[in-house]
């Protein structure tokens, strides 16, 4: 059972609604979190936890596209693709990606590594083009900035390219008499 | 409750109207005559307003407004045939047609289409879509239903249906957008209540019946409306066949007490009428124990020379009459006067004998009708309702979704006193919406009630008006529960002092409260007292005599009501009233133009005891199969191989059948007119929809030919005037459609009751019986009614076969884990009697230390039961026992 | 240009700032809730900010004070207050560097709202990629429940207030008020049909009132300076206040920006966002995130109040401004757009499910010199036919690109078309089309 060794945090998330129900998202994401996806163990889980029936939580998994239901790579790299982040490059780095790494769009690279996404706007439109690994954002990318990150990645797991706390733009800069 | 509503002045397309406050505009269109098309809208379900085609122009509102979500206002101004309005919805179809594929020709709803009417109404034939449309793949959704989501248009009826009305949450949208499909769950295959509402709530032919899939087209279908043969909620159902080939049943928004909607059987259970293996023709047994195919004269000459003989011989009272209670009215009144008239005998029993009755009994000694006080509205204005080992979902499904919707929609408080744990599933389970569920299981009722009424009395529930009009009454049972400890009641019933309590308190203060009475109850030892019990419950709190409550006992096969009221059960003339009520006995003398015979009358179980001693000659078995209705050690295979002649008129060569010497092939339900009464009081007509098979005759036309040929000759043009035969001899039968009230109960009879009544036997009723407790170590088994079957009947049905084809036990997880066994995997029982080997499904329903195993499959493991008969109203009751259960490796 | 104080970012361009609850608290941070808690009717503060102007920063620009009022006063039961942190509009960044520099800003904002409005519960939905500003607003929820900013009986006054972050898991659609709730309710998040409106029926059956970040963050600066303060600021007496601006596109200096709304496109896109990057001219503009219409070189002296923009054709919204420089394609920029919305069109309504869908087998159509003459019309009237007969304003919100590259750069269109006419003769026409 995949909840039983996060009995209290889920004892927690259900504290914060009356309603059960509500306590579906963050039992999905806390799923995802743990298995890389929302397995059908997991949303079986869910439905006994919640009082519902598998069909209401896998319906309400498939209406969220950060909700894997399949397996996916260690890291998900997703990418913008909207608009802004358009209008600043995103397109080229898309179809470096998809060389650098050789999988097509929703794909996972050979050794489970990586899976690579297209989405929609992220919230990071003034400093695009961007995209997010796991739970991290990653900002104001050029071709040579993402093969560092994957680098890291590759390497330690990590990358502290990372965007911290958002500020643009920096403090002081570009700000103009006011 | 209701008060009168508010009435509300509106003006549609210039027609101006008044509605009650709350009515949806496009109702009150539809009350005007004026159509506003629409796909998501649905007068069963919660408006959603997604497909937006219902939009219409409301004065000094700037934006069309969906008339399916907008309530009337006073002195709203609805336009809903302007030109805007009529191109926004060819804009609507123009968007759904865009992704719909021009598949008309094969499909399904072709030509009964909600999308086809309205393009052929709205649109222009040319499409200015000339994309990709988009594709899904078909498909497999289970056994029985299939989707084809190419043709959804997205409107969640079906869904919403499912969540809704079913309460069974089985079907789920799976995606966003316009790639959204329909689906049970992540591939899986469907499991859920198999109801079809889906399919018929579908506006296009996007979820279809893989039953009839591409049989037909609908404009082929010749239709008939009849009555579902099933269970006791008598649904109104469309039979619809092409050349004389029977394609599908559904049912139709707004008729009968189902009003739309169907079960399992009623929408997938169509077949078993035209089983290959019906009986088509006479048959006689020939020395070599063969049986032959015979003309109709020489069977029907045979059963009366032999009838004559025996009676001749032996008297009237060496034949004795059984018959299914589910033959229509006219078959069953026919056979009691051909029983009693023809052959001179009282020994006539029904399948009522198998339970019913022992609600029967108790309802008229203490309400004076046997009939329920309330109908299924009255559900939906109840403040409580309680429900007493029903398994309603399973055993009638439709006074389930009455409760469901009374709970759901009318806010109810459900209590549930049931063999089943509340547990969620794709399966709707009534228990879920219980605010006070008690799992009682069998061998447990008698102690769950009678703490209801110590509940009551000690809790200071009873109403004050009782305790003033019948004193004795009160202190009586006072008495006797408190010789009745609470801890006594737990340990027998399971069941904490508190959770009993609150169950009592709530039924006491509703303000309406309706009980439903079922098999755990009706078939159990000391059923009788059990119902007595639960109306002295309703006598304490008041309820027996207020408007809108009542109890109701659940009849399980489609007609035991009608069974008991054509006199067709041992002990009653049609009515019915007593054998010894000297009015009746002059009446149906001066009906019948015979006096009616003066024997006993004889049970099920006397008279197969009697043909056991040689008493009884010879038995005429109407669709009924003893040999497999009950254990082994009930001895009914002795008793039929010691008669001289057994006459047995069935749709099938059943066990039973198999034993006479002569059968006569008789007509399904769906194969002959008539009536058949409901569980409610509903008189309600059957229809023929196909032809009779082979020769097969509808039951009541033997009776009469048989009464010719021995020279008593009761005849009918048409089963009609048997019908208006019944109405004079129960002055009024029939007249309860369902618009009119149901009865009331008797006063004078109620008042006998609480005086004196009640002490015969109050002492008995409020004592509990040590010997009903499980042995240790043991566990229980129990044969259950499953949603998917009913009887044996419906092991013929090919659709409901495909859904559960064989008897799987069922245990819980818990059990399963205790045990060590894995679901799917093959389980030795064995007790004193015998041993059976069968495989194991999990099912979380089933209380600790419980296994069920279908009824309709009950072959495997019947040997492990023993018989025991109630003492006072001669139920044979059997399908509880005990055994231990080990893993075959 | 004006000068004017910043009013939300004003701690954060501070030196050394973190957002950490001492650094809040150091600025004179929940000064204001102290003030009010048990002090001030908590209808006082709902005409206070009635009288201060403040409209709603999500997108719609509803006068706050007003949805409050909307509140029943007397209703027995539970009353909710959700803050809106979906911010998933195309072109809007504001509420994320909110969150993730001030978080204390907004949490005094929503604890003086819950008061005013009777709600002891608050969630803070916030969009699920949103992974560290998550992580600081719970940080920031548990020191201020540690203190006694947050939770039962602050400050002794016997009011209540607990927050609790809900975190989304991927779907625009959610920062729709009543698909939030839906949402928050462990739905799929499918808009409601209005009425009955969040205020009389929204999370659970209860009194809702949904406020996005930014408006509330605004909450106590209004108590602490006065409605009247707030709304001299501004364009009174409609639009008041400053808004934090994101600034996105084709600019020197991307970025978010609080301006008065009384300021210009012109003020944001070449004062404070230093012209476009390139040498190239500006060629059209979004004004107020990916909802709005696209406005011209023309507009660029418009007000960023929310009259002014409606009244050069587009809208406000959530304050997302895109610069699109000379060269940029209008037809691809609408169809990257539509490809936005056809995304995340929740499906509930035929014209916003099919249309979107069909809008984008057009345009992409169209890009690829497939397009056929009559697609104009068509797309023009698919447009018409979205428009106003949806649940929710997604559906005027998703035809505004397509509608507004149509009005101002049709040429584009038809030279695309005209292209695609000539090519017909040379080459088999085979849709080049991809939807999933
Ligand atoms: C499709 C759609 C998306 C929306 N997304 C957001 C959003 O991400 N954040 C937000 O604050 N408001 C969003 N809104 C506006 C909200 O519905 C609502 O008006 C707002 O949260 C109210 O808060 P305010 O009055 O403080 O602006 C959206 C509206 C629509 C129709
Ligand atoms: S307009 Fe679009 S997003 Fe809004 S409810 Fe309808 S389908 Fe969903
Ligand atoms: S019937 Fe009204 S919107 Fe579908």
């Amino acid at each position: 059972m995949i909840f039983d060794k996060h009995q209290e945090t889920v004892d927690d998330i259900l504290s914060r609604y009356p309603v059960k129900r509500s306590a579906m998202l963050p039992l999905l994401n806390l799923a995802q979190k743990e298995e890389g996806y929302v397995s059908q163990a997991a949303m079986r889980e869910i439905a006994g936890i919640l009082d519902l029936t598998p069909p209401q939580v896998f319906e309400t998994a498939t209406f969220y596209t950060m909700l894997n239901l399949k397996p996916i790579g260690k890291f998900h790299i997703q990418v913008c693709r909207s608009l802004m982040c358009a209008l600043v490059g995103a397109d080229p780095l898309i179809e470096w990606l998809h060389k650098h790494l050789g999988i097509g769009m929703g794909q996972t690279t050979g050794d489970k590594l990586f899976t690579l996404s297209t989405v929609e706007c992220l919230g990071s439109c003034g400093t695009g083009p961007m995209m997010q690994i796991n739970d991290d954002y990653y900002e104001r990318l050029t071709e040579e900035r993402v093969g560092l990150i994957l680098r890291d990645l590759r390497e330690s797991g990590d990358c502290s390219m990372k965007s911290g706390p958002f500020m643009v733009p920096e403090r002081g800069e570009g700000v103009v008499s006011s | 409750m209701a008060n009168t509503p508010n009435m509300l002045t509106v003006t549609i397309d210039g027609i101006r109207t008044q509605v009650p406050e709350g009515t949806l505009l496009i109702e009150a269109a539809r009350q005007v005559g004026v159509m506003v098309p629409h796909f998501c809208y649905h007068p069963k379900l919660a408006p959603d307003a997604n497909c937006r085609m219902c939009l219409v122009e409301i004065e000094k509102i700037p934006k069309l407004q969906t008339s399916c979500s907008t309530r009337v206002a006073e002195g709203m101004v609805v336009r809903s045939s302007v030109p805007h309005v009529e191109a926004a919805r060819k804009s609507v179809l123009e968007l759904l047609l865009g992704n719909h594929p021009l598949d008309c020709p094969v499909c399904d709803q072709g030509g009964r289409c909600d999308l086809q009417d309205f393009s052929h109404e709205y649109t222009p034939t040319v499409s200015r879509f000339k994309e990709l449309k988009r594709v899904f793949p078909k498909q497999y959704l289970g056994p029985v239903i299939e989707t084809q989501m190419n043709r959804c248009v997205s409107c969640m009826r079906c869904v919403r249906y499912c969540d809704e009305v079913m309460d069974a949450q089985a079907l789920a949208a799976d995606g966003r957008g316009t790639l959204t499909q329909i689906t049970h769950w992540a591939g899986n295959e469907l499991e859920c209540d198999m109801c079809g509402g889906c399919i018929q709530i579908c506006p296009v032919g996007a979820i279809t019946s893989r039953l009839s899939m591409y049989d037909y087209r609908p404009w082929m279908l010749k239709r008939a409306e009849t009555i579902c043969s099933y269970c006791g909620d008598g649904c109104q159902i469309t039979v619809q066949q092409k050349n004389d080939q029977l394609i599908e049943v559904n049912s139709a928004l707004g008729a009968g007490r189902n009003n739309g909607d169907l079960c399992v059987r009623g929408y997938f259970g169509y077949h078993a009428a035209v089983h290959p293996d019906r009986v088509q023709h006479p048959l006689v047994r020939q020395a070599d124990g063969s049986f032959a195919e015979v003309t109709w004269e020489e069977a029907l000459e045979r059963v009366a020379r032999e009838l004559t003989t025996i009676k001749a011989k032996h008297g009237a009272d060496a034949i004795g009459g059984f018959i299914t209670a589910r033959c229509t009215n006219e078959d069953l009144y026919l056979f009691q006067k051909f029983m009693r008239v023809v052959v001179g005998t009282n020994q006539i029993d029904s399948s009522v004998r198998y339970g019913h009755i022992n609600g029967v009994r108790a309802l008229r000694r203490v309400q004076g009708t046997h009939r329920w006080t309330v109908r299924y509205e009255d559900m939906a204005q109840a403040d409580a309702i309680m429900l007493v080992g029903t398994n309603v979902n399973e055993a009638n499904p439709i006074t389930a979704l009455h409760v469901k919707q009374a709970v759901k929609q009318g806010g109810a408080q459900l209590i549930t006193l049931e063999s089943f744990l509340p547990v969620r599933s794709t399966v709707s389970n009534i228990a879920t919406l219980s605010r006070h569920h008690l799992t009682v299981t069998s061998g447990q009722f008698a102690a769950a009630i009678l703490g209801l009424v110590k509940a009551v009395v000690e809790s200071d529930l009873v109403h004050e008006d009782i305790t003033k009009q019948a004193p004795e009454f009160v202190q009586t049972i006072r008495t006797n529960v408190a010789k009745v400890s609470w801890q006594a009641i737990q340990e027998q019933s399971g069941l904490s002092q508190e959770d009993i309590e609150a169950a009592a308190r709530a039924y006491s203060q509703a303000e309406r409260a309706v009980v439903l009475v079922g098999r755990d109850v009706l078939r159990s030892l000391g059923g009788e007292g059990l119902v007595t019990n639960l109306m002295d419950l309703q006598i304490l709190t008041g309820h027996l005599r207020r408007e809108g409550s009542g109890l109701g006992c659940l009849a399980e096969e489609n007609n035991e009501q009608g069974a008991v009221e054509m006199g067709a059960v041992a002990g009653y003339f049609p009515g019915p009233t007593g054998l010894d009520d000297e009015e009746s006995q002059r009446n149906l003398t001066q009906a019948w133009g015979r006096a009616v015979p003066q024997g006993v009358p004889a049970t099920l179980p006397n008279m197969l005891t009697r043909a056991r001693a040689g008493a009884i000659k010879s038995l005429f078995i109407v669709g009924e199969n003893p040999v497999e209705s009950l254990p082994g050690d009930a001895g009914v295979t002795g008793a039929l191989d010691a008669l001289e002649f057994l006459v047995c008129q069935e749709l099938f060569l059943t066990e039973t059948a198999k034993r006479a010497h002569v059968v006569f092939p008789a007509c399904s339900a769906m194969e002959k007119d008539g009536t058949f009464t409901n569980t409610e009081g509903h008189v309600q007509p059957v229809r023929q929809s196909i032809e009779p098979l082979g020769e097969s005759r509808p039951d009541w036309e033997m009776f009469s030919a048989l009464s010719v040929l021995m020279e008593h000759p009761i005849e009918y043009g048409e089963v009609r005037e048997i019908f208006k035969e019944i109405r004079g001899v129960i002055p009024g039968y029939g007249l309860l459609g369902p618009a009119s009230t149901p009865p009331k109960v008797d006063e004078s009879t109620v008042a006998q009751y609480v005086t004196s009544g009640f002490k015969e036997d109050v002492d008995r009723r409020y004592a509990l019986d040590p010997s009903s407790a499980s042995p240790e170590g043991a566990m229980t088994l129990r044969l259950v009614q499953s949603l998917y079957h009913s009887g044996k009947y419906s092991t013929r049905a090919k659709g409901l076969m495909e859904i559960e084809g064989e008897g799987l036990l069922q245990i819980n997880s818990r059990e399963a884990r205790r045990l060590g066994i894995e679901d799917g995997k093959t389980v030795l029982l064995s007790n004193d009697c015998e041993q059976a080997t069968v495989s194991v499904k999990l099912n979380d329903r089933v209380p600790d230390a419980v296994a069920w195993f279908p009824e309709h499959f009950d072959q495997s493991v019947r040997a492990l039961f023993t018989l025991k008969v109630d003492p006072h109203t001669h139920v044979p009751v059997w399908k509880t026992t005990y055994m231990t259960m080990t893993k075959v490796s | 240009m004006k000068t004017f104080d910043k009013i939300l970012l004003t701690n954060m361009e501070r030196p050394g700032y973190t957002g950490s609850l001492s650094d809040y608290e150091g600025t004179g941070g929940y000064k204001a809730l102290k003030t009010v808690l048990g002090n001030v009717p908590p209808n006082d503060i709902v005409e206070m900010v009635k009288k201060s102007g403040l409209r709603g920063r999500g997108g719609a620009g509803f006068p706050t004070g007003v949805k409050w009022g909307f509140i029943p006063k007397d209703h027995p039961g539970p009353k909710y207050l959700c803050c809106n942190a979906d911010e998933s509009e195309p072109g809007t960044f504001k509420d994320r560097q909110l969150m993730e520099r001030d978080p204390h800003q907004i949490l005094e904002g929503i604890a003086i709202s819950c008061y005013a409005i009777g709600a002891q519960t608050a969630y803070i939905y916030i969009r699920g990629e949103f992974r560290l500003a998550t992580k600081i607003l719970e940080r920031a929820i548990a020191e201020a429940n540690q203190v006694g900013h947050l939770g039962s009986d602050i400050y002794g006054s016997g009011i209540t207030v607990h927050v609790y972050v809900h975190v989304g898991a991927g779907a625009y659609i959610c920062g729709e008020e009543t698909a939030l709730l839906e949402s928050l309710e462990g739905k799929r998040g499918k808009p409601r049909t209005k009425p009955p409106f969040p205020a009389t029926h929204g999370l659970y059956q209860k009194p809702t009132v949904v406020n996005n970040v930014e408006t509330l963050a605004n909450v106590p600066h209004i108590v602490n300076r006065g409605a009247e303060w707030f709304a001299s600021i501004g364009a009174p007496p409609k639009s008041t206040g400053t808004r934090v601006f994101c600034l996105s596109g084709h600019v020197k200096r991307p970025g978010n920006y609080e301006l008065p709304v009384n300021a210009t496109f012109r003020d944001l896109i070449y004062e404070l966002g230093g012209g476009m990057r390139s040498d190239k001219p500006l060629k059209a503009f979004i004004p107020g995130g990916a909802s709005a219409p696209f406005l011209t070189p023309d507009h660029v002296d418009v007000q960023l109040d929310f009259e002014s923009v409606a009244l050069a054709g587009s809208m406000s919204g959530s304050g997302g401004i895109t610069v699109m420089e000379e060269g940029t394609s209008m037809v691809w920029a609408a169809l990257r757009l539509m490809e936005f919305f056809y995304h995340e069109s929740c499906g509930k309504c035929t014209p916003c499910r099919e249309g979107s869908a069909w809008i984008v087998q057009i345009l992409q159509r169209i890009l690829n010199k497939q397009g056929r003459p009559e697609d104009l019309r068509t797309l023009t009237e698919i447009c018409e036919n979205i428009g106003g007969r949806t649940v929710c304003a997604f559906g005027d919100a998703e035809i505004a690109p397509v509608q507004s590259t149509l009005k101002y750069w049709r040429a584009e269109y038809e030279v695309l078309i005209e292209e695609a006419e000539a090519l017909k003769t040379s080459r088999k026409e085979i849709p080049v089309l991809s939807l999933s």
